[in-house]
């Protein structure tokens, strides 16, 4: 089922949660909402779960205006942060409770419920624990439970309210990747929410960044990886040095950096923002000559394939982060306290005006 | 080679704690309590039979237990109701409402009774329009049942709070998202939680109410065979100077209420582990 979010605004107070969000989610695909908290990003969930009403606009379940049926006629599975099972239920009870409520004609007969809740279970790999209690499993048999209740009433958009918030790191990875297999298995349309950008990189077809209420880019994890539209979107995704100058014309300067910025040619005399991934900056011991800042190398840390450095520039004392691979880094024999060049490879430039594409 | 057998627990002071409930317990219920036996045993057996099942006696139990039983019901129903809306909306004035529910704990018996009587007699506030509906509340069993509910009100309302409160709101959403209609989210979702609490606080109501003398006498009327309670019999006797017939239907009223009471606690501890904190 594709959905379709048209305008959608709401505000709690005087918090405004949402400014006019519209959005598109094509049938069968997965799409994170990632933002920090305080984004909207659950806020908006919740609406197209119908949990929440919004201020105004629509939400369209195959063109068709959600907003009116009532909640349980959604045919929508929902997944809390913090599960919200049934305590007082088991494991089978609670995966179950979804086909033993529906009205005497469309219930399944008792073998059909048990057989379903059995299948259910065996998907979500726990078809030993039916018999088991909440309070006796861990937090990802927990999480993995409430997905299968979810998925009992067979629903036709599957959300996920920051669903692996609450894991560890290790138990994290593991659901990620079966979410991804799970969703892969069923083709059912699914929004999760997080604050993650890792996991949404990871796991989702689509990203939709959101920040202060509204979308800030919406595109597949390598589009808002490598084009983030905003500086927002560059600062939330992965660690970004800062250069700050003046643009003029197109020609953009700040400090030692000079470069050509053909999309800013109609700007005159204004101030700008750089923006370069550590990783794209390359590092070197002898000056390379144009756009190239002296700097000392401050800290090192040389675990893992990349080696990351921080440094300080010799001009007004900024830090600046750069990412090397271990083989360069061994090249350049590198020890704190000594002096290097480094030259930004692609710096994306911004102008205040166009903050808000 | 010698092997230390002695327990040890890490939760070291079991002998004082239980040696000091012990004492208290015997100082403050067990003592007094016996000497009730004791007294009673002064009657023959014969005597102690003819003074509990006396004719006035009995309507007075039927009075006693039945309106306690119908006024915790009461409580436990319309005490659920209350500790709701205290713990799940917000309106002005919560905080007073909240402080309300603990004012039959701290009022006097006897200005509730007397308070009830005027509110609900003849020409009462209430008791006016009840009358033109027929209804004659002061001086019946009716008036009995609604002192004892005011009495127990608040035994249900502090029990089932905090159990509600930590009925996550998440957990309504979950249900609802299923398919399950407002009934059925709650009799299968939020009940089942809260139950043993219910009972809990229907059991301290009922057991309150079977004690309860100051706010009933004056709403009751007194008549005998029809509006007489138990303990007000006790005191009728002791204002005789029959000190042994007090005694012995005091005696009657323990071992029946205790009797219920155990009844009761199993129950509990039935639904307790079927429902409750797992």
């Amino acid at each position: 089922m594709s959905i379709e979010i048209r305008n959608i605004s709401k505000t709690f107070g005087s918090f405004v949660a949402l400014r006019d969000v519209s959005l598109s989610v094509p049938a069968g695909e997965l799409v994170a909402l990632l933002g920090p908290s305080g984004s909207g990003k659950t806020t908006l969930l919740r609406i197209i779960a119908g949990l929440e009403v919004a201020d105004s606009g629509s939400v369209l379940f195959d063109g068709q205006d959600s907003t009116v049926r009532r909640i349980g006629d959604r045919q929508v599975g929902f997944v809390f942060q913090h599960y919200a099972l049934f305590r007082h239920m088991t494991v089978f009870e609670n995966v179950a409770f979804g086909l033993r409520v529906r009205p005497r004609h469309e219930r399944p007969s008792k073998a059909e419920i048990e057989r379903r809740v059995q299948e259910l279970l065996e998907l979500v790999h726990l078809g030993s624990l039916a018999k088991r209690y909440p309070s006796q499993l861990s937090g990802g048999q927990r999480q993995r439970i409430a997905l299968a209740r979810a998925l009992a009433v067979e629903p036709k958009v599957l959300l996920l309210d920051e669903p692996f918030g609450s894991l560890d790191a290790k138990v994290r990875q593991e659901l990620r990747r079966w979410l991804r297999q799970l969703h892969d298995e069923l083709q059912i349309t699914g929004i999760f929410v997080t604050h993650d950008q890792e996991e949404a990189l990871e796991v989702a077809d689509q990203v939709v960044v959101m920040n202060e209420g509204q979308v800030e880019q919406v595109g597949t994890p390598e589009e808002v990886y490598d084009q983030p539209a905003t500086p927002f979107t560059y600062n939330f995704l992965g660690s970004v040095n800062l250069f700050r100058g003046r643009v003029h014309e197109g020609r953009v300067q700040m400090g030692a950096i000079e470069m050509f910025a053909p999309e800013h040619i109609e700007v005159r005399h204004s101030v700008a923002v750089g923006y370069v991934r550590p990783h794209e900056m390359a590092v070197e011991r002898q000056n390379g000559g144009e756009s190239t800042i002296e700097a000392t190398v401050r800290y090192l840390h040389a675990v893992g394939p990349t080696v990351r450095l921080e440094l300080e520039r010799s001009d007004g004392g900024d830090l600046i982060e750069a990412h090397l691979s271990k083989e360069r880094y061994r090249e350049l024999d590198l020890k704190i306290g000594e002096t290097v060049f480094v030259k930004p490879q692609n710096l994306r430039v911004f102008v205040p005006d166009n903050y808000q594409i | 080679m010698a092997v230390v057998l002695k327990r040890r627990s890490i939760l070291p002071g079991f002998g004082l704690a239980m040696g000091f409930s012990v004492l208290y317990l015997s100082l403050v219920v067990l003592v007094p309590l016996s000497t009730v036996v004791l007294k009673t045993a002064t009657l023959s057996w014969d005597q102690f039979w003819q003074t509990i099942t006396a004719p006035r006696v009995l309507a007075s139990y039927q009075l006693s237990f039945g309106a306690s039983f119908v006024g915790a019901l009461i409580n436990a129903f319309f005490g659920l109701v209350v500790a709701w809306v205290l713990v799940r909306y917000d309106f002005p004035g919560k905080r007073i409402v909240d402080g309300l529910v603990d004012l039959p704990f701290a009022l006097p018996t006897a200005v509730a009774g007397i308070a009830l009587t005027a509110a609900y007699s003849g020409n009462g506030w209430i008791g006016q329009y009840l009358e033109t509906l027929g209804i004659k509340a002061a001086f019946t069993p009716l008036g009995v049942v609604i002192a004892l509910t005011f009495i127990g009100l608040p035994f249900v309302v502090r029990t089932v709070q905090p159990v509600l409160q930590d009925v996550d709101q998440e957990v309504e959403e979950a249900a609802a998202i299923l398919g399950a209609r407002r009934w059925q989210t709650f009799s299968r979702v939020i009940l089942p939680p809260v139950l043993p609490a219910v009972l809990t606080g229907f059991t301290l109501a009922f057991s309150r109410a079977l004690g309860e003398y100051g706010s009933v006498v004056f709403i009751a009327g007194n008549m005998p065979m029809r509006t007489e309670i138990t303990p007000l019999l006790i005191v009728t006797k002791l204002e005789q100077f029959d000190y042994a017939g007090a005694t012995a239907i005091a005696l009657a009223m323990l071992v029946a209420s205790f009797v219920l009471l155990l009844l009761m606690n199993l129950l509990q501890w039935w639904s307790r582990r079927r429902y409750g904190a797992l």
